[in-house]
């Protein structure tokens, strides 16, 4: 028999079960959704913080290497007269002069105002090469000096020239030389980054001048759009496919390049990752708050469910109590009502007795006999009656010494035609040194019919009952065993919820019998057990104390 | 000649008749009471050792004949009897000063017994 839960109880559950997991998990998820926000917001600001601060940082050290560059280079062309420039071996001594020192010239060569290439000492063969209509020569030309971008010279290979123009007796001259850009990317990169995090130099056609990762290479073109000018530093939020990230620029050398530092923002699930204490306790949350939810939910159905269980119960046995007092109201005035005309009766057949004891000498055997015989029926009649008026007398709660034995005895004569018309066997065995005990015979007589009941039920036809009075401890046990089919130990703990029952057909009734029973011997501060075997029957074992609870303190009073 | 003098109190004659009868024949005098006013009567006139009184009566009831002979006769003991048992009755029986208490039908030698006891018990007992 599975529990049905009724849908008044279903709905209750589901609005309750709603109830407590909105307050479960609304704050938490408000609260967890303005934390992460928060943390957010405060990772972006750093990364912000930090970009802009290193684009600055980065701009001045950039700077500081092509001024430093440079002056090397006007140094040389100050050092020497062109006469002495003019020749291959002070060139060539210049330029691993400075190699050593500091490591960034590949090479060094004089140029002429025609723009031939007079002096060059490097790995390439640039003598004697005219550079007259390359742009830069121009501009040397005309300001004095010059830095070119990254560029893929006639080396096929990307390189930077810087060029200074030297003045010598009304002629111009140019020391040209070209930079390992390899130093520029490394002076850029220098001191690492944050994963995620980039750093290079674009020129103003947007191709890096750096390089960084292998994502970009020289000379290639960013994938970002080249800012507009700006003074500063300047850090933009860039979106591109989804991801986002801070790019923060800074124009350097005149305008001609530009310094970038870009760094993903941290996506939530970076965060997540990030800050995986949080994210645990708030995960652990939401998965609790629903088991939680449920099992408070459940708890308080189930408080509810017992309480109207318990109405229910004690209104049957209110109910039951009320049946056994009218009942019993009726069996005393029915017993009443007869016990006056066999009084009648019995004392007519006294008078006549007593006559014919009078007549003396020929009393009349078979006229005594037939006396004798109504003196019997009378007796008889009496004994039905007066076990009818001590059952109804015994239906009040009243407490009283009784014997055990003879209580079941009582109780088994309302039963006994039952069991006689299924032929069912009533064994006693009984306890003569079973003690009296103070207690209510009614409640205990209901609890016996209850059991005998169930017994009879149980057996069905030709079957066998036991019943056995013993002493037991400081009480008396009572045990009503039958030989019927027995319950299945699933069930067996379960015999005494209420309105749990096996029954089936004409004799179901509400289930509420065990339940009583064991409702009525907790109150008699007595107990119950049930013993039960498939095939071999089913053996129900009540215990009373000597004396009820509470009784004591009475008993002490009454002997002082 | 008489042990002992009864009132027989009970609004059945067909009970009190053959009760009366056979009492006599055992030596016991008996004088009977249809009802409660009858009895008081049959008191004042006369004196009795004991008043068997039968509890349930139409008009004035067993327990309250009791009440007044106890107060009216205190040196006649009752003995209640009745058809109806009732824990509840025979206490207040008790409490009112019965000196016992039998249910109907009742055995004729229990009854003498019971009787006899009441009548020999010393009289004027101190009343609570």
């Amino acid at each position: 028999m599975t529990e049905r839960i009724s849908r008044p109880y279903r709905r209750l559950a589901s609005q309750m079960l709603m109830v407590l997991l909105a307050f479960g998990l609304v704050p938490l998820v408000v609260m967890g959704i303005a934390g992460f926000a928060a943390q957010l917001n405060a990772v972006e600001t750093r990364t912000r913080n930090v970009l802009e601060a290193m684009v600055k940082n980065r701009r001045a050290t950039v700077e500081l290497f092509l001024e430093e560059k440079r002056r090397q280079l006007e140094l040389v062309a100050a050092a020497a007269p062109v006469s002495e420039l003019g020749k291959p071996a002070v060139i060539e001594m210049l330029r691993d002069q400075l190699r050593s020192e500091h490591g960034a010239i590949v090479d060094l060569g004089l140029i002429d105002d025609t723009g031939r290439h007079v002096v060059y000492v490097g790995p390439y063969s640039l003598q004697d090469l005219n550079y007259s209509d390359q742009p830069w020569f121009e501009q040397v030309m005309v300001r004095g000096h010059y830095e070119s971008d990254i560029f893929m010279g006639f080396r096929r290979f990307p390189h930077m020239v810087m060029a200074v123009k030297k003045r010598e007796q009304g002629r111009v001259w140019i020391l040209r030389a070209t930079i390992d850009t390899d130093q520029l990317s490394d002076l850029v990169r220098e001191g690492g980054l944050e994963s995620g995090a980039d750093v290079f130099v674009l020129n103003r056609a947007g191709e890096y001048q750096t390089r960084y990762s292998a994502e970009h290479r020289l000379m290639e073109r960013a994938d970002l759009p080249v800012p507009p000018l700006h003074s500063g530093v300047r850090v933009i939020d860039y979106a591109k496919h989804g991801a986002r990230e801070f790019v923060a620029t800074a124009w350097l050398r005149n305008d001609n390049w530009v310094l970038v530092a870009r760094q993903r923002v941290p996506g939530f699930l970076a965060l997540v990752v990030s800050s995986p204490i949080v994210t645990i306790v708030f995960v652990a949350g939401l998965l609790l708050v629903p088991p939680l939810s449920l099992f408070v939910a459940r708890r308080r159905l189930s408080q509810i469910r017992g309480l109207e269980r318990e109405r229910a119960e004690l209104y049957q046995s209110v109910a039951q109590s009320e049946k056994m007092a009218t009942i019993g109201r009726m069996a005393a005035s029915i017993a009443h009502e007869i016990n006056n005309p066999f009084a009648i009766i019995q004392e007519q057949v006294g008078v006549l007795t007593d006559g014919l004891a009078d007549a003396g000498g020929v009393p009349d055997a078979e006229l005594r006999d037939r006396l004798r015989k109504i003196e019997a029926q009378i007796q008889r009649g009496r004994g039905v009656t007066h076990r009818l008026l001590g059952f109804s007398r015994r239906l009040g709660p009243g407490v009283e010494p009784i014997d055990v034995a003879e209580a079941l005895n009582e109780t088994l004569n309302f039963l006994a035609k039952e069991a006689e018309a299924s032929n069912i066997q009533i064994v006693r065995d009984y306890d003569k040194d079973a003690p009296l005990i103070r207690s209510s015979v009614a409640q205990m007589q209901q609890v016996f019919l209850n059991l005998i009941n169930n017994a009879i039920d149980a057996v069905g036809r030709d079957g066998e009952i036991r019943l056995s009075v013993r002493r037991d401890g400081d009480g008396v046990a009572v045990a009503v065993a039958d030989n019927g089919p027995g319950i299945p130990a699933a069930l067996r703990d379960r015999v005494f919820d209420p309105f749990f029952s096996t029954k089936t057909g004409p004799t179901h009734n509400a289930g509420l019998g065990l339940a009583i029973c064991r409702e009525t011997m907790l109150a008699l501060g007595g107990r119950i057990e049930i013993d039960s075997r498939i095939e071999r029957g089913t053996r129900f074992i009540v215990w009373f104390p000597t004396i009820p609870p509470g009784e004591t303190n009475r008993l002490a009073r009454a002997h002082a | 000649m008489a042990d002992l003098r009864l009132l027989l109190v009970d609004d059945e004659p067909d009970f009190l008749e053959p009760l009366c009868t056979r009492l006599t024949r055992r030596r016991v005098a008996c004088a009977t009471a249809a009802s409660g006013e009858e009895a008081l009567q049959a008191l004042a006139d006369s004196r009795f050792d004991c008043a068997v009184v039968d509890v349930k009566m139409p008009g004035m009831d067993g327990l309250e004949l009791l009440r007044r002979i106890r107060r009216d006769h205190p040196g006649t003991p009752v003995v209640l009897l009745t058809g109806h048992a009732s824990v509840e009755m025979g206490v207040q029986g008790m409490e009112l000063g019965a000196f016992d208490y039998l249910l109907k039908p009742v055995d004729l030698d229990e009854l003498l017994d019971v009787v006899r006891r009441a009548a020999e018990q010393p009289r004027e007992p101190g009343l609570p």
